[in-house]
């Protein structure tokens, strides 16, 4: 899951776990930046973000012993940092998304591919930014997590308490509640695409 | 997904595959089996390719928002990192040694001495907050109850302050290093004292001795006959002024008598005080006697706590007493306002001023009292709660008035923090626990500021502050109370409104019979836990203009879409 042609921090890593602090800035520095991100798509506000991404490097120091060497760090750094947000937006009672079994019940209406291209085509990047601050909380996680931080479906599923089977039913509402929120006047965001 | 499953997921007439089947094929999350299916599919059907290829898109475009616009660490971020760099868990050892030195050489250097000063004043105390508070010879009894009552809120305050710092606790470093400073500094201050100090079973300035600094004075008698130039500090069973003193004398004692002259002012905590010289400036007393003689004179004001007192000397400006018995017979210059049981005004008497006495008597004054006014008497009435007259209820209405002005001017000051505070309120268990905490937290944390190191300025500010909030606490919960009421909103004079109507309805329950008192006490409690809150939240440190940004490392690169398509 490590972005292409990235060495693992290996050394880093090892250097950290007996206290060096050179060791622990370096990572600070190399990995600070891309988990403020993902915490900035998750976390409604900046301060969120900033306050989670302080308390994941500080849980860090705690369950560095605990990373497996074999795997990617990466990887680990965002299951712990994804477990965090959710932990913090679970807390603060802020989930608005409707239950599992909700949303298996609701079906969800096949778009018309050609509308659909057209408003993917049409909409800028600036504007998904703003569409995926209007979602729910567990949609916009599920897809920061899927598509920022590439975490597979059985990570995704551990972090949100969910059953793998129920995950790419959560990327899909996530994705049409996206829709809906980039387009609400297209004939998209009424469903009726056929 | 099984081939059952895929099949099902086909629509309508069974010619096209339903959005989920293609997602999951987009995301690779099908089995072989139904991916040769899907990819067969769609090499014959237009349209399931088109949604594919959409789907494909889609993805990728939510990785590229999501990649894209990139945003500077927040200053308070690099800060951080700067410190998890530098963190030093060793520290906190060093710290901790420091800490110890600075506890040990403050207990011997300060308040072991104190301690023995005051026994030998008296006043069997355990510290100097408890005798000032709670015991001493002007309270008596509840010693028990107060000190547990001490230990509570000095815990309590504690606990304030790890909460409100415990951010900057985890990044302990800044405070390591002030704990070592505090450390370092209490260990060495005491040598750069220039403050003279004399202790014994007798000590005596003598008649022709001068002293041209501050004087500590501790001992069974404590005499003095010369001079000071500064001002003195004197604990014993007995102490005696009989000479000149420049500055003020703050006195700790059994018995004190002031024969002398004292150009500044005096502070007296003592049991028996008597006055029977001349004080330029005022008296703050707290005895269970004073006498102020004929011969006695005071510059400037007078203000006693105690039992009795007796006024036969001169006052030049007002007297404010707060005693069982008051008599009076000298002069006063200015007004003498006073609260107590009995007051008498003899025939000596002279007072230039108006004359105030609240008690449960009519005070008795001697027919050739001169007094500039007749005497003002309120009778101090003990009504039960359930017996509250009309004038109750008029002075309730104008302070609803009083405190709906309070919220206008505050939200109209303060509307962000007010919407803020209005907000960590809705957050009911966490204002409250913050509001036992705050409440009698922060007082005994001004009190204890006042009377150590902290100083003077730091300790009335923290207590003004707790007044403000406590008095804010009711417009707090009002305007929690009229959204209940009337719904919610951001706007200014909407919020306002709001704020009235819940006023006014927190007035109405506090005013009732018997459970108002515990209504005011909750609303007390939950007002100032939310504006704690509030503060707390905003004292967060908030991101610095300007910051240049953490240069990006390899994972800035932004991942690949995870959109291989098979046959497509």
């Amino acid at each position: 899951m490590s972005a292409p042609g990235k060495t693992e921090p290996l050394e880093l890593i090892v250097r950290a776990r007996t206290g060096d602090t050179q060791a622990w800035g370096d990572l600070y520095r190399e990995f600070a930046p891309a988990i403020f991100r993902f915490c900035r798509r998750a976390m409604p506000t900046k301060e969120d973000a900033e306050d989670a991404t302080m308390e994941i490097f500080m849980k860090l120091r705690d369950k560095i012993e605990q990373y497996d060497q074999t795997r990617s760090f990466t990887a680990w750094l965002y299951k712990v940092a994804a477990n965090h947000c959710w932990d913090m937006l679970r807390r603060r009672k802020l989930r608005q998304d409707k239950e599992t079994e909700d949303v298996t019940e609701m079906p969800l209406e096949c778009p018309e591919p050609n509308q659909l291209e057209k408003l993917i085509e049409e909409r800028t990047s600036e504007e998904v930014r703003k569409a995926l601050d209007k979602l729910g909380v567990r949609a916009r996680m599920a897809l920061v997590m899927r598509y920022y931080s590439d975490m597979s479906y059985d990570e995704i599923a551990d972090a949100l308490g969910v059953r793998r089977a129920f995950v790419g039913v959560v990327l899909l509402r996530a994705r049409h509640e996206l829709r809906q929120a980039m387009g609400q006047n297209s004939a998209l965001a009424a469903g009726g695409l056929r | 997904m099984s081939q059952s499953e895929l099949t099902s997921g086909k629509q309508g007439d069974g010619k096209h595959l339903d959005e989920m089947t293609l997602l999951l094929y987009v995301e690779r999350q099908l089995d072989r089996e139904n991916a040769q299916e899907v990819s067969l599919h769609t090499q014959t059907c237009t349209r399931c390719l088109t949604l594919l290829r959409v789907l494909d898109r889609e993805s990728r475009l939510l990785t590229r928002a999501m990649f894209e616009a990139d945003e500077p660490l927040p200053a308070r971020l690099a800060e951080f990192q700067a410190q998890v760099k530098r963190s030093m868990r060793w520290i906190w050892g060093v710290v901790f040694g420091l800490a110890m030195l600075g506890i040990y050489a403050l207990y011997t250097g300060y308040i072991e001495p104190w301690q023995m000063q005051l026994e030998q004043a008296g006043f069997g105390s355990t510290n100097l907050l408890n005798l000032l508070l709670f015991q001493g010879a002007f309270w008596k009894g509840w010693q028990s109850m107060f000190t547990l009552l001490e230990a509570i809120a000095l815990m309590a305050t504690m606990g304030v302050a790890l909460f409100a710092f415990r951010r900057y606790v985890r990044r302990g470093s800044a405070l390591a290093m002030m704990l070592a400073s505090l450390g370092v500094m209490v260990s060495f201050a005491s040598p750069a004292s220039a403050t003279e100090t004399r202790k014994g079973d007798t000590v005596e300035i003598k008649k022709d001795e001068v002293i041209k600094s501050d004087v500590f004075l501790s001992g069974e008698h404590v005499r003095i006959l010369g001079t000071v130039e500064g001002d003195v500090y004197a604990f014993g069973q007995q102490v005696d002024v009989s000479g000149h003193v420049n500055g003020d004398v703050f006195c700790f004692a059994q018995s004190a008598r002031v024969s002398g002259q004292i150009d500044g002012s005096l502070r007296s905590f003592a049991n028996n005080l008597t006055i029977s010289g001349t004080i330029e400036h005022s008296v703050l007393a707290f005895n269970q006697v004073i006498n102020l003689d004929s011969n006695g004179k005071v510059g400037r004001s007078m203000t006693m706590f105690g039992e009795t007192a007796t006024l036969d000397g001169k006052v030049d400006r007002d007297v404010l007493a707060y005693f069982k018995q008051l008599s009076v017979s000298g002069t006063i210059g200015g007004s003498l306002q006073g609260k107590g049981e009995s007051m008498s005004i003899g025939s000596g008497a002279v007072i230039s001023g108006s004359t105030k006495f609240q008690g449960p008597k009519e005070p008795s004054v001697a027919s050739d009292a001169k007094l500039a006014s007749p005497v003002q008497f309120k009778l101090a009435e003990h009504k039960s709660s359930g017996m509250r007259g009309s004038g109750y209820y008029i002075w309730r209405v104008i302070f609803t008035g009083a405190f709906v002005l309070l919220g206008l001017v505050l939200i109209s000051l303060m509307p962000k923090f007010a919407m803020e505070t209005v907000q960590a309120a809705e957050n009911l268990g966490a204002s409250f626990g913050l509001g036992v905490l705050v409440l009698p937290g922060v007082f005994i944390a001004a009190i204890v500021a006042c009377i150590t190191v902290v100083g003077l300025l730091v300790g009335i500010s923290a207590f003004f502050l707790w007044l403000f909030v406590l008095i804010s606490a009711e417009v707090v919960v009002g305007s929690v109370v009229g959204q209940w009421i009337m719904g919610k909103s951001t706007e200014l004079w909407p919020l306002v409104a709001r704020m009235a109507v819940g006023v006014i309805a927190v007035r109405v329950v506090t005013s009732l019979p018997w459970v108002g008192g515990w209504a005011a006490l909750a609303v007390v409690l939950w007002g100032m836990g939310a504006v704690s809150l509030a503060l707390y939240r905003r004292l967060q440190p908030v991101m610095a203009p300007n910051i240049p940004s953490v240069p990006m490392g390899p994972m800035g690169t932004p991942l690949p879409a995870n959109t291989t398509v098979g046959g497509v």
